[in-house]
């Protein structure tokens, strides 16, 4: 039973806009629903007011441009994301997160701009928009603003929105030419499951390598490590680089014990997956 | 708290219905609608028992509200049959000894009904991940996957 | 060899039109007018004095029906020990006990009205180890165990916090070690955890201001509902009318009495009107009961030649806060001891712990899981202690027919073969072979583990069946084992088939259980249901054909002995004229000139259990099997030396099953059963906080299996060696196929990468542990 709220349906973002200046800190907005439903069921959160985005056509905008890239609109759900050849093709990170996110009944409701909005840190898209640089697209009674990726994480479950900001879209620039990349993903067990340790890796292998890591579930934010980055901007053995940026992971991150795993195994699971992640990456060129 | 008239068909019927806002499609199916065969086992996205499919896409039910199922085509364990026949995928549970207990198999036979419409041909991997969101306890999913897959092989 | 027509054909379930289709009712689907809805308040606390309660608030909410607090409901209930009130009465036992229940109009209404109620505890010591709940000042969970109501066959400790302490002792243990040449002792141990049925536990209750009280349950036994409601509550059992209509799974979990007392004292409070409870999944978790946790340590003795001479065992079971089921689970543990072995010297103690953690109950195998894990383990341990293939070792020892059993019982002619099980699950793993060890930078091992079980109840249980001839000449099978899944009633229209040698499609077996019109059955558990429904129905399809052979040889002139019947007719072979259709004999017979003879024919058929006896209190002697399933289990699994990772490439079974009824449906219950071993072996455990509060009480944190984590291959060998007191000679087989999972897979998993794991679950994680200490240990 999810306990009683006033629901809204705006057709436009101005309504939006004004419902949100109205009601700010006592409404959530939700597309899918497969977070805010549950955390509602479980009552760790009692919103007086839903509102539901899926009236406004705009944010179901989904859009690729050759110059500027991928712009994916809060309503796209995961499964469309999934369907499109250009986020296949060239945004294989993005890709490969979505599939490993949930299972694909949930995907059919469940969109890539709901699971950065709630912010877990063990959410599956989040470390895929860190290291393609995604940019997040927000808009407010102060007007629209645009919010690095990487600044939009602040705590567990919290970003840098304000009550009466919300997300339009999410946009993602060309990654570099040549780029593969792929989210690696940990679970207890082969069904769905919530990450133990996820790792999204973005590799460049023509000519100077460019690699990119970020993970899910080892930090209070998804976390990119930039100290992989240098490992590779100096000339040196594939092997050798590698091994360093498995301790750059494994320096950086502080996961914690949960029901999940231990903080140990998490270490350990985090330097495995980069490892495994950059051995396939970089040997599959 | 805010109600809302919606209109919405179900398994080919229409019906229109005043619902409370926090009030979820499961809820409307199984409640308002009275069509009990959609189940309800963890209220939370987990289980999938409470799957059907929403304009032929399949669904947990339990994560959408009424109002939103507005407009929309339902389609419940109850609409599947066509007439007096079992589709493929019932007859093939059947067969196949894929039902036990029972409380599940209504999910099942909705999820992969909509999986065979969408990719008729599937692979014993894409039938396991498209009902990878559902939970069994008694068959231990084997005679569920191999019915999958020979209702696939039978057509339609 | 008997020919077959319907037993032993794959005929398809007589209940999958109506699931396949949605139109099977359960509990939950059903509604009533005026129909009110419960929630519960829980306890926060593992222990704690209940000071005060105020309910005030939540009564004067509008929709409020009824609202009932423990002193309002001071009856205890169980089967085996009445420890357990309905709802939380001075003292809470564990997070998550029911301390007072709200019916109201609305599911909506009952929840706000439980946020208005008010208690106030005191938190008391608690306990959640069972070691520790054994020691001398360690709390107390009951303070009244002397006074509560047990089974005969119970022996609790007022005082200490023992439920049940059963004894076995056979030889003479100290001299077995002395005879030894090589003595091994190692510990076991395994978490709560839980049934999880898919449909989680629902009642609705009615208590007419006629006195008459009314249940529809999920529970898997209408007449133990019956009787033990009744005796609660102090009402005649006339009074009471259970109906179980089809349930979401059951697996042990919904035998005995549940939370039907809770509904129907609601319902007498709000005036009569009907009351339903739906256990939330968090509630299944842990106010519904679970299975309990194990502490095993096991000493055993052998010689070099491989023959064990003695067995020193303990068993500790985490009952939790009650243990009405336990203390059975801890018997059925206890003479089964020693799993499918002749050991000559024996000692053994098994004994049910209370403390603060869930109350535990019977989960499919009641007790071997787990002690299998133990007692299994310790065979492949052993066996490598003395240089002796782990097969060979099992196959020098095996329980077969003519050996002596731990409670010194002599193992009948046609008790089924162990050894025919080891040897075929061997086989199907390709035991002994050389194979690559090593593929793709995984490592590959095999194992193997034998069981036995037999059904777990008091000596002299019974069932009954009423087979109706209706006048079209169809018959109507009406007995009160019910559907949970597993498939028995297609498995008794089977064997009327085959006795009335009848189309299957003449036969009904009724689909819901009531105990007002319903045959006596004593429980849906224990694997018994085909033994012993099937040897009534067999017996009511025998009295069936008596009444219409009898009508019939009046009516032909013959004599009875010459009649014989089939094809929905009673004939005298040979001679077409001397023939009636059975529909002539459903209400009564008629002679040419109109006169009528006999009556309507309505064939019973009982069973009781033969030959059963009381355990000795002290030694455990005795005679507890009505039969023993034996079995084998035989995994292939492939390691990842980096992550932990363990796939089960394959998992071989075999059961002496003495006769298939119905190959698919007996298919269904061993991958079943499999998987769900492999949910404990490797992903299912009750993870708990400091204080006893369970942590993944949700389907996302406490994970089961999903498609994508069963074996890739199963290999299932039925063995079929008859017993002859069966029906056609068909032994149980309901449980077994969850047994022996996690030591086959434990000790594949030591062939694979030599780690030996003496805990389950053997997540991903606690493997890599064990990998990387053996590293450390280099």
């Amino acid at each position: 039973m999810i306990p009683k709220f006033d629901y809204f349906r705006p057709k436009t973002t101005e309504e939006l806009v004004d419902l949100l200046a109205k009601y700010g800190e006592d409404a959530k907005m939700f597309a899918g629903g497969t977070d805010l439903f549950v955390l509602m069921r479980d009552r760790l959160i009692r919103p007086k007011y839903v509102i539901d985005l899926k009236g406004i056509e705009e944010l179901h905008e989904f859009s690729y441009d050759e110059k500027r890239g991928l712009r994916i609109g809060a309503t796209v759900t995961l499964n469309e994301l999934l369907e499109s050849d250009v986020v296949k093709e060239r945004f294989g990170v993005l890709w490969s997160a979505a599939g490993a996110l949930a299972d694909p009944t949930i995907r059919n409701r469940g969109t890539l701009v709901g699971n950065i909005c709630n912010a877990s840190p063990a959410a599956d898209t989040a470390p895929a928009l860190l290291v393609l640089d995604a940019e997040v697209e927000v808009a407010g009674k102060g007007g629209e603003r645009t919010i690095p990726i990487r600044d939009f994480f602040i705590g567990v479950k919290r970003t840098s929105l304000k009550p009466e900001e919300f997300v339009k879209a999410v946009r993602i620039p060309n990654p570099p030419a040549g780029a593969k990349g792929g989210y690696y993903k940990w679970g207890r067990t082969r069904g769905e499951d919530l990450a133990v340790v996820g790792v999204a890796a973005l590799v460049v292998n023509s000519g100077k390598r460019i690699v990119r890591v970020a993970l899910s579930s080892v930090f209070k934010t998804p976390l990119r490590v930039p100290e992989v980055e240098k490992v590779f901007e100096e000339e040196g053995p594939l092997d050798e680089q590698i091994e360093r940026a498995v301790s750059a992971v494994q320096e950086k991150i502080a996961p914690i014990t949960d029901v999940r795993s231990s903080k140990e195994y998490r270490i350990h699971m985090a330097g495995v997956l980069t490892r495994r992640a950059l051995k396939e990456l970089f040997g599959g060129s | 708290m805010s109600r809302h008239k919606i209109s919405l068909r179900v398994n080919g019927q229409r019906y229109e219905l005043e619902v409370e806002a926090n009030r979820t499609l499961l809820q409307t199916i199984r409640e308002d609608l009275e069509m009990t065969g959609t189940k309800c086992a963890c209220e939370r996205g987990d289980c999938g028992l409470c799957t059907v499919m929403v304009d032929g896409v399949p669904t947990k039910s339990c994560l959408v509200l009424a109002v939103e199922a507005d407009g929309k085509e339902i389609t419940t364990i109850e609409g599947l049959m066509k007439g007096e026949e079992l589709n493929p995928v019932q007859r093939a549970f059947i067969e196949h000894g894929a039902v036990q207990c029972g409380f599940c198999t209504p999910a099942f036979i909705v999820a992969a009904t909509a999986l065979l419409k969408r990719n008729p041909k599937p692979s014993e991997e894409e039938v396991k991940e498209a009902i990878g969101g559902i939970l069994c306890r008694c068959t231990g999913y084997r005679q569920i996957i191999d019915a999958i897959l020979d209702a696939s092989k039978s057509g339609k | 060899m008997v020919k077959y027509s319907y037993v032993g054909k794959d005929v398809p379930r007589l209940d999958a039109i109506e699931k396949v289709t949605g139109t099977a009712l359960y509990t939950g689907d059903l509604r009533f007018p005026g129909m009110l809805h419960t929630k519960l308040l829980k306890s926060p606390y593992a222990h704690a004095k209940i000071k005060k309660i105020d309910t005030s608030e939540a009564e004067k909410l509008p929709g409020v029906r009824a609202v009932l607090t423990g002193e309002e409901a001071p009856y205890r209930f169980g089967i085996y020990m009445s420890d357990k009130t309905i709802l939380a009465i001075d003292k809470v036992r564990h997070v998550g006990e029911p301390v007072v229940a709200v019916a109201a109009d609305t599911e909506e209404i009952a929840e706000q009205a439980v946020e208005l109620i008010k208690v106030e505890y005191e938190e008391l010591p608690a306990v959640f180890d069972v070691r520790k709940a054994m020691e001398e000042g360690s709390p107390l969970v009951h303070e009244n165990l002397s006074e509560y109501k047990h089974a005969p066959f119970v022996y609790p400790k007022p005082g200490k916090n023992i439920a049940n302490h059963f004894k076995l002792r056979k030889g003479d243990v100290e001299r077995g070690f002395r005879e030894a040449d090589v003595v091994i002792e190692n510990e076991f141990y395994q978490p709560q955890v839980q049934n999880v049925q898919m449909e989680t536990h629902t009642s609705i209750g009615q208590w007419l201001q006629n006195g008459q009280i009314n249940v529809w349950t999920s529970a898997q036994s209408p007449f133990a509902v019956r009787h033990l409601l009744g005796v609660g509550l102090g009402v005649p059992l006339h009074r009471i009318n259970v109906v179980v209509p089809y349930i979401g799974g059951g697996f042990g979990g919904k035998a005995g009495l549940h939370w039907e007392p809770l509904v129907v004292l609601l319902s007498k409070k709000a005036g009569g009107r009907p009351v339903k409870l739906v256990m939330t999944r968090e509630e299944q978790f842990y106010t519904t009961a679970v299975r309990q946790g194990f502490y095993g340590r096991i000493k055993t003795g052998v010689k070099r030649d491989g023959k064990i001479t003695a067995m020193e065992i303990l068993y500790l079971w985490d009952a939790g806060a009650y243990a009405d089921y336990g203390v059975n689970i801890t018997r059925a543990a206890g003479y089964s001891c020693t799993g499918p072995y002749e050991i000559p010297n024996i000692k053994c103690d098994s004994i049910t712990v209370y403390t603060n953690h869930p109350y535990g109950t019977a989960y499919r195998g009641f007790g071997h899981p787990e002690f299998h894990f133990a007692t299994e383990r310790q065979m492949d341990l052993v066996a490598r202690e003395i240089g002796m293939d782990p097969v060979e070792f099992r196959l020098k020892n095996a329980a077969v027919p003519g050996r002596i059993t731990a409670t010194g019982e002599k193992l009948r002619e046609d008790a089924g073969r162990v050894d025919e099980c080891i040897k075929a699950v061997a086989e199907a793993i390709g035991w002994g072979k050389k194979e690559p060890k090593q593929v793709g930078g995984k490592l590959r091992g095999r194992g193997i583990a034998a069981l036995w079980k037999a059904p777990a109840m008091p000596s002299f249980t019974s069932s009954s069946a009423i087979l109706k001839l209706n006048e079209d000449g169809s018959v109507t099978l009406s007995i009160s084992s019910t559907e949970m899944g597993q498939g028995t009633p297609t498995a008794l229209a089977q064997i009327v088939a085959e006795e009335l040698q009848m189309p299957i499609e003449k036969i009904k077996v009724v689909t819901k259980r009531e105990t007002d019109f319903g045959p006596y059955s004593w429980q849906t558990v224990a694997s018994r249901g085909l033994f012993m429904e099937g040897n009534a129905t067999l017996d009511a399809a025998k009295n069936l054909k008596e009444q219409v052979k009898a009508t019939a040889a009046e009516l032909l002139g013959v004599p009875k002995e010459k009649l014989v019947v089939a094809e929905e007719k009673v004939f005298v072979p040979g001679q077409p004229d001397k023939s009636l259709p059975l529909a002539s004999l459903a209400t009564a017979g008629i002679f040419p000139d109109g006169r009528g003879i006999g009556g309507p024919v309505l064939g019973y058929g009982m069973y009781t259990a033969e030959g059963l006896t009381n355990l000795d209190p002290e030694t455990g002697q005795g005679l507890p099997a009505l039969m023993w399933t034996f079995g084998a289990q035989g995994a292939e699994v492939e390691v990842d030396p980096e992550t932990g990772d363990v796939r089960v490439l394959k998992m071989a079974s075999a059961f002496d099953i003495g006769k298939t009824i119905n190959p698919t449906i007996v298919k269904g219950q061993i991958y079943g059963g499999i998987v769900q071993g492999i949910g404990s072996a490797f992903m299912e455990e009750f993870i708990f906080d400091q204080k006893g509060k369970l942590l993944n009480s949700n389907l996302t944190d406490y994970k089961i299996c999903r498609a994508q984590d069963i074996p890739d291959e199963f290999v299932f060998i039925p063995i079929e060696n008859p017993q002859l007191n069966a029906p056609h000679g068909a032994r149980g087989v309901g449980e077994h196929p969850r047994i022996s999972i996690e030591p086959a897979i434990a000790n594949a998993i030591y062939d694979a990468v030599g780690v030996d794991l003496f805990e389950i679950p053997m997540s991903r994680e606690k493997v890599w542990l064990g990998l990387k200490r053996k590293g450390e240990r280099k």
